[in-house]
C-alpha cells in the first residue's frame, strides 16, 4: 500500500502554509525581543554605536572602534571597568536612524553613543539623544548644525561632541585656502569651475568657497550643483568646459565619485580637478576604477604620514587587522573611543555630567591631529599656528599610490598634471 | 548640439533596451515584474564578478552574465510568479521581494561601494568636433541591434508569430495549439536577457551599486506606460523622448531638474493620453 | 450594517493587547517601535479604504504623508505655531493635494493610475530637494516640538487615532459607500449607466484617504521631531502597499496588522546585524508567495469559522 497518502493526509493542518508562515515571523519575532533583552553586565562600559553598517564607512568605525577598545582593555580598561561596543544599524534613513538611538539608549542603555555619518540623519538624531541625556560623540557627519544647539541649549544639548571631521565651515576656509595658495597660487590658474553635489552641507559650504576664492583673487567661472543620484556627468563636463574655467574644484560625498573621477578620464577632460571627495578617501578608490583617477586630488584627513606619532601605527595596525586602507570615520572613531576612556578616567566615574566637563577640556593627540573642543563641542581645525586636524590634500600618482601636495610643509611630491593634458 | 543629440541617443538607448523588456514580458504574460532593475543590475554586477573573480576576458564573461541572468529569470517565472498569476498585484508583489533579497544578496556578497565593469572599448572617439566615449558608442550600437534583432525575431519567425498571438489573446492562442507556459518562459528569458545586456553595456560608465535596479525600474515603468503597454514601438519612441527630454533639460537647465521635467512630462502624458502613445486601451 | 459582535470583541482584545505591550515589555524602545507601527498602520489603512476597494492601486499614497509631514514642519519651526495646529492644517493640505492630483487623473486605472501617483510623490520630493533653502533639503526640517511629551502618552493617543480612523473607515467601508466602492472596482461604466455618480464617490474616497494619511504624516513629524524628503519616497508608498497586502486587501483592519507586523519585523530583526534587510526580505518573500491572501485578515476569518463565531 502507498503510504504517501496516509502521510499527506495525516499532516495536511500541519503542512498548511499559513501555519508555518506564522511560526517562522513567530519565531523571528521572539528572538529578536528575547535576545534584546540585554545582557548587559554592570561591569562593561557599553559603547553604543549608530552607524551605516552595511556602507564601507560604517564597516571602518566599527574595526576602528574595536581595535580602540583592544587596546584600553589590553591596558586594564577603564577605572578597572572593560569596555564593550554594541553596534546598530542607522542606514542613512532619518527613521532608522532615531529607532538606532532609541534601540541603543532605552534597550541596550549603553553608556556612551559613537558614530554618526550623514548630516541628515544625525540631525534627526539629536533631539532623541537629549531626552535620553547620553553623551555623542559624532565622528563622520560635517553639518554645522548639529552642534549648533550646543551653545545656545546647553543644558539639553551639552551632550553632543564632534570628533571629526571638522565641520563643513572650516572645511569651507580651509577649501579656500587650497585654492588660492595651491590653485591660484602655484599653479597660476585663476579660472575655477566649482561643482557640488546637492547636499545641504555642500550647499551651506560653497558660498563661503566661492567668497574667499574670489577675495583670493579666484575667477569662478561657473558653480554647478548636481543631484547625488547623478550618473551621467556629460552634462555637467558640458557647461564647466564652456564656462572657460582651468581647474574644477569639487565638493563629493555621497555622489558617484566613482563615474565621476571613470568619466573625466574617459573623456580626458581638459582640466584637472581636485577638493572635497569623500569616496576618494578610499583605499582602494583609485584601483577599483581601473586607476582612472590619476591626476585627481582629493582632501584626506589624514594619510600614511607622521602628523601625529599616533598616525602610521594607526594605519599599520588597521591595515594589518583588516587588510584595508581606513575612510575618515575610523580616525574619529578610534580616537573617541580613547578620548571617551580618557575623561571618564580623569572623571573617577561614567557619571554623564562629570565626564561632559572632562570632555570638554580634552587636548588629545590623535590620528589626524590634536583634538580640542572650542564652545559649540566641535573640533577645532587646524591653523598655522594649531596642529589640529587640517586637510591634506593628495593627489592620486601612477600605480594607485597618494602623494600629499599641499600644504607645502607636508608635500612628499610635486604635482603632476593629467597625462592628456600638456601644459 | 551635436553633444546633446549623441548623448541624448545613448541615454535612450539604455532606456529602449530597459523598457523594450518591459514592455515585452508585460505585453505577452501581463506581468509587471519590478525585479526588471534587478536583471539590469545582476548582468553588470555579472560581468564584473566573471572578470575579477575568474579572469575571463570580458566578452565571454559577459555573454556567461547574460545567458546566467536569463536562466534566473526564467526560473523566478517558473517558480515564484507562475502560481500568482490569479492576481496582479501578487505578481508586482513578489517580483518587488525578489528584487529586495537580489538587493540585499548584492550588499552582502560585494559589498556597498562602487565596482568596475570594465569597457569593451576604452577608447574615446570624435565625431563631428565631439568627444565621446567609446564604450557609450557601443552601448549605442548594440542596442540598436539587439532592439533590431528582436523586432525582427517577432515579426518574422514562427515564434514570434507565437508571442504576438500570446499577447493579444492568451486563451485564443491556447486553442491554437501555443503552448502559453513555454512562451511565457522564452519571453522572461528574452526580456531579462535584454535587461542584463544592457547592465554589461551600461556598467563601465554608470553606476554599479546594490541599490542601481530601482532608478532604472521607475523610468522603464513610466516609459512603457508612456508609449503604451505592451507596444514596442511606443516604448521605443517613449526611450527616445525620456533620453533626449532629460539630456536636454540637462544640458540647458541642470541636472538637478532631469528628473522633474521627464516624471511632470509623463503625468501629463497620463493625463492626456492615458493609453500612451499606442497603446490599446487604458485599462485591461 | 453594523459589525457583528465578535469583531467587536476581537477588536477590543487586540487594542487591549496592543494597550498593555509596552506595560509588560518596559522599554522605551520598544514604545518607540509601536508608536511608529502604529502610524504606518495609520498610512496602511487610508490606503486599504481608497485603493484596496475600488481596486485603484495608489504608487504615490505617500504624496499625502510627505504633504501632512511638511505642513507640520513648516507651521511648527517657520510659523511657530503650536503642534495640535499641525494636525487639521496637514489634513487641510493633503486634501487639496488629493484634488489637485485626483482630478485630473480620474479616469485613469490600473497601472496607469498607479504611475500617475507616483509621479506626484515623485515630483513632490524633488522639489523639496530643489528649493532646499526653503526645505532643509535632504536634511528636511528640524525642530519640531513633540505633540505629546510623554512616550507613553503618545502611544496611547496614537493607538487611539488609529483605532477611530479604523472604525470610521470600516463603517464607511461596510456602508452602502462601501459598496458603491467595490461596484465601481467591478465595472465602472456600469455604475455610471446606473446613475451613480463615479467622480465623486472616487474623487471623496481620495481626499478621505488623503485627509487621514496626512493627519499620520502630521502625527509622525511631532513624534520623530524631523521632516525629511524620505517620506515621498517611492520606497515609502511600496512598504505602505506590502503592509496593506500581507494584512489583506480590501479589509480595512487587516493593515492594521500587517502594518505593525512589518514594522515590529524590520526593527526586531537587528540581532541579525547586517543581514537584518536580508532576512526581512526573505520573509517577505516567504509570507507573500505562501499566503498571498494576506496573513492577518484572512486568519482572522479563518479563525471565526473554525469556532463557528459567525462570518
Amino acid at each position: 500500500m502507498n503510504p504517501l497518502p496516509v502521510v499527506l493526509n495525516a499532516t495536511r493542518r500541519l503542512r498548511r502554509p499559513t501555519l508555518w508562515t506564522l511560526a517562522a515571523v513567530g519565531a523571528m519575532l521572539g528572538f529578536g525581543l528575547a535576545a534584546g533583552e540585554a545582557s548587559a553586565q554592570a561591569k562593561t562600559i557599553r559603547i553604543g554605536v549608530p552607524t551605516a553598517m552595511q556602507l564601507q564607512v560604517g564597516r571602518d568605525t566599527q574595526d576602528a572602534m574595536k581595535m580602540a577598545i583592544d587596546e584600553v582593555n589590553a591596558k586594564g580598561g577603564v577605572l578597572g571597568r572593560k569596555l564593550e561596543m554594541v553596534v546598530a544599524d542607522e542606514t542613512e534613513n532619518p527613521e532608522t536612524g532615531i529607532s538606532a538611538i532609541k534601540k541603543l539608549t532605552a534597550d541596550e542603555k549603553v553608556d556612551v553613543l559613537i558614530g554618526g555619518y550623514t548630516s541628515g540623519v544625525t540631525l534627526a538624531q539629536l533631539p532623541h539623544i537629549s531626552a535620553a541625556k547620553t553623551i555623542y560623540l559624532n565622528v563622520g557627519s560635517a553639518s554645522p548644525s548639529t552642534n549648533a544647539k550646543v551653545k545656545t541649549d546647553y543644558d539639553n544639548y551639552k551632550y553632543i561632541f564632534r570628533v571629526g571631521p571638522i565641520n563643513a565651515a572650516h572645511q569651507a576656509r580651509q577649501m579656500t585656502g587650497f585654492v588660492s595658495g595651491f590653485v591660484k597660487g602655484e599653479l597660476g590658474l585663476s579660472k575655477i569651475a566649482i561643482v557640488g553635489e546637492n547636499a545641504k552641507w555642500v550647499q551651506d559650504l560653497v558660498p563661503l568657497l566661492k567668497k574667499g576664492a574670489t577675495d583670493a583673487g579666484a575667477d569662478v567661472r561657473t558653480t554647478e550643483f548636481f543631484d547625488s543620484q547623478t550618473s551621467d556627468f556629460s552634462p555637467l563636463f558640458s557647461k564647466v568646459k564652456d564656462s572657460g574655467a582651468q581647474y574644477m574644484v569639487v565638493i563629493l560625498s555621497h555622489a558617484s565619485s566613482d563615474i565621476f573621477a571613470k568619466q573625466w578620464h574617459d573623456a580626458q577632460f581638459p582640466m584637472p580637478y581636485g577638493g572635497i571627495d569623500v569616496k576618494s578617501m578610499d583605499g582602494d578608490f583609485c584601483e577599483r576604477i581601473g586607476a582612472k583617477s590619476v591626476g585627481e586630488m582629493a582632501a584626506n584627513f589624514a594619510v600614511r604620514a607622521p602628523l601625529t606619532p599616533k598616525t602610521i601605527p594607526f594605519f599599520d595596525e588597521f591595515r594589518k587587522r583588516t587588510n584595508r586602507a581606513p575612510v575618515y570615520t575610523a580616525f574619529g572613531a578610534y580616537d573617541a573611543v580613547h578620548i571617551y576612556a580618557e575623561a571618564v578616567a580623569r572623571a573617577g566615574s561614567t557619571d554623564t555630567d562629570a565626564v561632559i566637563k572632562q570632555l570638554e577640556k580634552t587636548s588629545y593627540v590623535g590620528v589626524p591631529g590634536t583634538i580640542e573642543f572650542d564652545d559649540t563641542h566641535d573640533v577645532k581645525p587646524g591653523t598655522a599656528t594649531y596642529k589640529g586636524p587640517s586637510f591634506l590634500f593628495a593627489q592620486w600618482r601612477d600605480g594607485c599610490k597618494r602623494e600629499v601636495v599641499h600644504p607645502k610643509e607636508l608635500r612628499t611630491a610635486d604635482f603632476v598634471y593629467p597625462s592628456w593634458i600638456k601644459k | 548640439m551635436l553633444e546633446i543629440l549623441i548623448v541624448g541617443a545613448v541615454s535612450s538607448a539604455i532606456y529602449a533596451m530597459l523598457a523594450v523588456g518591459f514592455t515585452l514580458i508585460f505585453g505577452v504574460a501581463r506581468i509587471l515584474n519590478l525585479a526588471h532593475g534587478t536583471f539590469y543590475a545582476l548582468g553588470a554586477y555579472g560581468a564584473y564578478f566573471f572578470t575579477s573573480s575568474f579572469k575571463l576576458p570580458l566578452l565571454l564573461a559577459a555573454l556567461l552574465a547574460v545567458a546566467l541572468v536569463a536562466a534566473f529569470g526564467i526560473a523566478v517565472e517558473r517558480v515564484l510568479i507562475r502560481p500568482m498569476r490569479k492576481s496582479q498585484l501578487a505578481m508586482l508583489m513578489i517580483t518587488l521581494a525578489v528584487a529586495l533579497v537580489v538587493e540585499q544578496a548584492l550588499f552582502l556578497t560585494f559589498g556597498s561601494e562602487y565596482r568596475n565593469v570594465p569597457a569593451f572599448v576604452d577608447a574615446k572617439f570624435t565625431i563631428g568636433g565631439v568627444s565621446i566615449g567609446g564604450a557609450r558608442l557601443l552601448a549605442l550600437g548594440v542596442g540598436v541591434v539587439l532592439i533590431g534583432a528582436l523586432w525582427l525575431f517577432i515579426q518574422h519567425t514562427r515564434m514570434g508569430s507565437a508571442i504576438l498571438a500570446i499577447s493579444q489573446d492568451a486563451e485564443a492562442a491556447q486553442y491554437m495549439g501555443i503552448p502559453s507556459d513555454r512562451i511565457f518562459a522564452l519571453v522572461m528569458g528574452i526580456s531579462a536577457a535584454l535587461a542584463a545586456a544592457a547592465g554589461v553595456l551600461a556598467g563601465p560608465f554608470l553606476t554599479v551599486q546594490p541599490t542601481m535596479w530601482l532608478l532604472p525600474i521607475v523610468k522603464a515603468f513610466a516609459i512603457v506606460v508612456v508609449g503604451g503597454l505592451g507596444s514596442i514601438p511606443g516604448s521605443i519612441l517613449a526611450a527616445l523622448m525620456l533620453g533626449y527630454a532629460e539630456t536636454i533639460v540637462g544640458y540647458l537647465i541642470s541636472t538637478s531638474w532631469t528628473e522633474i521635467v521627464s516624471v511632470a512630462a509623463t503625468l501629463l502624458m497620463l493625463v492626456v493620453r492615458p493609453a500612451g502613445f499606442f497603446g490599446r486601451r487604458a485599462s485591461f | 450594517m453594523f459589525r457583528k459582535p465578535v469583531d467587536l470583541v476581537g477588536a477590543a482584545a487586540f487594542l487591549a493587547f496592543m494597550a498593555a505591550l509596552p506595560l509588560v515589555f518596559r522599554s522605551n524602545y520598544l514604545i518607540g517601535v509601536l508608536t511608529v507601527s502604529v502610524i504606518y498602520g495609520i498610512w496602511a489603512v487610508t490606503w486599504d479604504f481608497m485603493s484596496g476597494l475600488t481596486g485603484r492601486e495608489n504608487f504615490g499614497h505617500s504624496l499625502f504623508i510627505g504633504v501632512g509631514a511638511y505642513t507640520a514642519g513648516f507651521m511648527n519651526t517657520t510659523f511657530g505655531m503650536p503642534g495640535w495646529w499641525s494636525l487639521p492644517a496637514a489634513m487641510v493640505m493633503a486634501v487639496l493635494f488629493a484634488l489637485l492630483i485626483g482630478l485630473p487623473t480620474l479616469r485613469l486605472k490600473g497601472p496607469y493610475f498607479a504611475l500617475a501617483m507616483l509621479s506626484g510623490a515623485v515630483i513632490m520630493q524633488r522639489l523639496m530637494l530643489i528649493f532646499w533653502e526653503h526645505t532643509g533639503g535632504e536634511e528636511g526640517i528640524n525642530g519640531l516640538t513633540p505633540l505629546i511629551r510623554n512616550q507613553l502618552g503618545f502611544y496611547y493617543f496614537a493607538l487611539a487615532t488609529l483605532a477611530a480612523i479604523t472604525a470610521l473607515l470600516l463603517a464607511l467601508a461596510r456602508s452602502h459607500w462601501g459598496l458603491i466602492l467595490r461596484a465601481i472596482r467591478g465595472d465602472e461604466a456600469t455604475c455610471q449607466a446606473a446613475g451613480i455618480n463615479v467622480t465623486f464617490y472616487k474623487i471623496a474616497s481620495l481626499t478621505i484617504s488623503a485627509a487621514f494619511a496626512g493627519a499620520g504624516g502630521a502625527m509622525y513629524a511631532h513624534y520623530q521631531l524631523q521632516v525629511s524628503p524620505q517620506l515621498f519616497a517611492v520606497v515609502t508608498s511600496i512598504t505602505i502597499i506590502t503592509m496593506v497586502y500581507v494584512g489583506g486587501m480590501a479589509s480595512i483592519y487587516g493593515p492594521v496588522g500587517g502594518a505593525i507586523l512589518l514594522v515590529l519585523l524590520t526593527e526586531l530583526l537587528r540581532n541579525f546585524g547586517e543581514w537584518r534587510l536580508m532576512v526581512y526580505s526573505c520573509v517577505l518573500i516567504a509570507i507573500l508567495f505562501f499566503v498571498p491572501g494576506g496573513l492577518v485578515a484572512p486568519t482572522w476569518r479563518r479563525i471565526k469559522a473554525a469556532r463557528g463565531w459567525g462570518p
